[in-house]
């Protein structure tokens, strides 16, 4: 059966091959899209790793206030704005970070010490980051207030990082350097669940937090968190704003939550997705009516040899399974075209960004999706045929 | 003759309708789809007000330092743009050259109420570089930027949130605890000319801090506008010169010793942002190349698609076209006919598709999704639409018209195609 209905194809190979042509390239329209939505999926039903409710970002510029030569160094007015800060009444916790989640900007480094080279992604925070984001502690310990003053400094690591890093072995009480010239020794001292700074959508990375001190370059972070009591009104923010002009009256604020920041990410995010999902459903929807009319009027003019089949004594379920299984035959064609191309990408490194479990899931995703369209774009043509009387098939000129 | 084959391509639409409203929903989204995009595009690249001067405007807008262990993109500081590019001013070839910062979130509260606006900080020289249209009042003037008066421009919307719409020069606002008198209304800016849009425009000498005074990197962007299109190259070249000066002084010796950057156009610092490795060059050729590219895969399958109805539509009328092959008609004059159809078809597709995407770009107006967004299809993008249309038109019908010329007269006038 499969054999005659490959032959019946390749006698009218140059109009199946179009077909087979446009078969293809939906493919691999929605392999790139269902792949893409797979990709976020996966990602978003991961543990985060922090709780980013109830949290009020902070970004400061106290380079005005120091300006002013009261004798206060930026360092100072920082521990002074974060104390402050820590006395209000709806505030649960107080922190500061280099980066904060769900922000764009990143600050990497990369290490060979483990044998293979290593990028992780290096977050300055203070003790207090950890109470603001409820961050958990899997291994080891957190930061305590005693940690600044050690010779050494301490760092916290994530699951990932301690897995890529260390395998199962324990890091805790692992040194390390920076590559840096004259960087102090650096101590693990606890591994926490896997942290996904970039957000819900993002993949997981490696992630290591470092306890901060002031420097010369960088004398204080750019980022304060707030953890407020729930349901503290937004109107807070404006008490807040002018507790802090109190002790920094120069220096400017800019108050954003983690929720606010969440959904910008997710945003820049989905909405490329979407677009691209209406595309693609716009794309499907062209070639699924072009195919109807394409199978209709192949029918037509296969109306003799229908008409023979009938009355040759072919039932109607016959006929219509004919149609049905020529049209599967070049979807799967189509198809399989398009999985050896896509099977190279792994080849071009594409799984570093994208797992190959993700992948497979695209590809299937697709296949059934083209499965799905030609089908239901097969069933009306080949009902059209199967009703048609054999006497007048026959006779049609 | 055309007449004709006008006349026969509507009877010939009309007699077919499913094929008809197939192709011309395929032919119609598929325009649709790249009018938005092409809007979306010109909306960002081409010269619109306040930017009305951008074809002879060129800007450094984000510079790379590179040294042996470290390297860092980011926008330069006002320090940097102060002392290398603020004196290419003095160039026969340069009108004049402003300096001004990322526009900013800032928070004011009137009468208890939050309001959130853009704050940018510019010079007096950003005025004249972009042309504004002051509804109130006027620009501030260099003057004001070198003493650092609290003087403010607002837009539309921002005299609307704090004054209720009434008049606003000579007033005072305070914005994130600082206050400005403000000495001119503009009409509002959408957020895509990400160069000159903000809500509140202030001289950026009234920063509380005047430590960006001496930062290389930050978040400033310097523009020079041109005499003439024609000093760019001399323009370039003086840029390229005064990088390798300065790199000879650069604060952060230890970490960089290389500045790239250039003064671009806005396609070119887009090619320079997305395609060069570390801002060393810019090839807005490629940019463009692979933007070509990726119109002509998205068009492949729509393509296919009218390919395959066209075909199956041809053969229908195997008999009409054997009829005139049979009384003389030559392969030329039929596929000429036969492109005519399609191409009248792709045309009122595209007609459709025009319709189409000047309601879609209204919705996005609408929807606030880009604050004060303006999309609009112009002249501009009816004519790169229309070569669209007429290309498609004359990809998607050159290969049916082909198969059907070679059809043989006895077997189609039979009703027997191939």
């Amino acid at each position: 059966m499969i054999r005659h209905a490959l032959r019946l194809i390749w006698n009218r190979k140059r109009s199946n091959a179009l077909i087979l042509m446009e078969i293809f390239l939906s493919f691999l329209v929605v392999f790139v899209v269902a792949t893409l939505g797979i990709f976020y999926w996966d990602n978003y039903r991961r543990p985060l790793g922090y709780d980013y409710r109830d949290v009020w970002g902070l970004e400061v510029d106290l380079r005005g206030e120091a300006e002013k030569g009261a004798g206060f160094q930026e360092s100072e007015i920082f521990e002074r704005l974060l104390r402050e800060i820590g006395s209000l009444a709806p505030v649960e916790a107080v922190g500061a970070g280099f980066s904060v989640p769900y922000e764009n900007s990143t600050q990497t480094e990369s290490s060979d010490e483990s044998g293979r080279l290593l990028t992780y992604e290096v977050n300055p925070v203070t003790e207090g980051i950890g109470g603001v984001l409820k961050i958990e502690t899997v291994r080891g310990r957190w930061f305590e207030p005693g940690d600044a003053a050690l010779a050494w400094i301490p760092v916290v690591i994530d699951e990932d990082l301690a897995h890529a890093w260390f395998g199962s072995a324990d890091p805790v009480g692992r040194t390390f350097r920076k590559a840096t010239a004259n960087a102090k020794e650096r101590r693990v001292i606890g591994v926490v669940r896997d942290f996904r700074r970039s957000g819900e959508l993002s993949a997981t990375s490696n992630y290591l937090l470092e306890l901060w001190r002031p420097t010369a370059r960088e004398a204080t972070l750019r980022n304060i968190l707030i953890r407020l009591r729930p349901g503290t009104p937004a109107a807070f923010e404006q008490e807040l704003l002018t507790r802090l002009r109190g002790v920094a009256r120069d220096a400017d604020f800019e108050v954003r939550t983690l929720a606010q920041r969440r959904e910008e990410s997710f945003r820049s995010r989905l909405v490329p997705l979407v677009i691209g999902l209406v595309v693609a459903a716009f794309l499907l929807l062209m070639v699924g009516l072009g195919l109807v009319g394409v199978l209709w009027q192949n029918l037509i003019r296969r109306t003799r040899e229908v008409g023979l089949r009938r009355a040759a004594g072919a039932s109607r379920a016959g006929v219509r399974g004919q149609i049905l299984i020529e049209q599967l035959l070049i979807s799967t064609l189509g198809i399989a075209l398009a999985m050896i191309l896509a099977l190279q990408l792994p080849l071009f490194g594409v799984t570093r960004f994208v797992s190959p479990e993700v992948l497979a899931a695209g590809l299937l995703a697709a296949a059934l999706t083209i499965y799905l369209l030609t089908t239901v774009c097969a069933l009306y043509p080949s009902w059209m045929a199967s009703r048609l009387p054999p006497a007048e098939a026959l006779r049609y000129e | 003759m055309l007449g004709n084959y006008l006349k026969i391509a509507v009877k010939v639409l009309l007699r077919r309708k499913f094929f008809t409203f197939i192709s011309l929903f395929g032919i119609s989204v598929s325009l649709l789809v790249l009018l938005v995009t092409a809007a979306l595009l010109d909306h960002v690249f081409a010269p619109h007000a306040p930017e009305v001067r951008s074809d002879r405007t060129l800007g450094m807008y984000m510079i790379s330092m590179q040294g042996p262990h470290a390297s860092g993109n980011s926008q330069p500081g006002y320090g940097f743009l102060d002392r290398w590019v603020r004196p290419m001013a003095g160039m026969a070839e340069v009108e004049t050259v402003s300096i001004f910062r990322g526009a900013q979130r800032r928070l004011s509260y009137v009468d208890g109420r939050r309001i959130e606006s853009y704050l940018k900080q510019t010079d007096g020289e950003f005025w004249r570089v972009y042309s504004f249209d002051f509804l109130e009042g006027g620009p501030f003037l260099p003057d004001d930027e070198k003493n650092a008066r609290a003087v403010a421009v607002i837009n539309e919307t921002t005299r609307q949130r704090f004054f209720g719409g009434a008049p606003a020069v000579g007033r005072g606002l305070t914005v994130d605890g600082q206050r400005f008198r403000v000495v001119g209304v503009v009409k509002d800016v959408p957020f895509l000319r990400f160069l000159s849009f903000s809500d509140i425009w202030v001289p950026t000498s009234t920063s509380r801090s005047q430590a960006y005074r001496t930062d290389w990197r930050g978040d400033f962007q310097a523009v020079l506008l041109a005499r003439d299109r024609s000093g760019f190259p001399a323009i370039k070249r003086e840029l390229a010169a005064r990088l390798r000066q300065a790199e000879k002084q650069m604060p952060e010796r230890d970490l960089f010793d290389h500045i790239y950057g250039g003064a671009d156009t806005l396609f070119e610092a887009t090619a320079r942002a997305l395609l060069s490795d570390g801002m060393r060059e810019t090839h807005p050729e490629k940019l463009l190349a692979l933007m070509l590219t990726g119109m002509a895969f998205f068009l492949l399958l729509p393509t296919l698609n009218l390919v395959n109805i066209n075909l199956s539509r041809i053969l229908e009328r195997s008999s009409e076209i054997g009829v005139r092959k049979a009384f003389g008609a030559s392969s030329g004059a039929l596929i000429g006919q036969l492109v005519i159809e399609n191409v009248v078809l792709t045309l009122i597709g595209g007609a459709i598709g025009l319709v189409l995407a000047a309601a879609v770009l209204a919705g996005i107006n609408a929807s606030g999704l880009v604050p004060y967004a303006q999309f609009a299809l112009n002249f501009r993008i009816f004519l790169q639409g229309l070569g669209i249309a007429l290309f498609f038109g004359l990809l998607s019908g050159i290969y049916p018209a082909w198969r059907m010329s070679k059809l043989r007269p006895v077997q189609a006038l039979q009703g027997r195609p191939m």
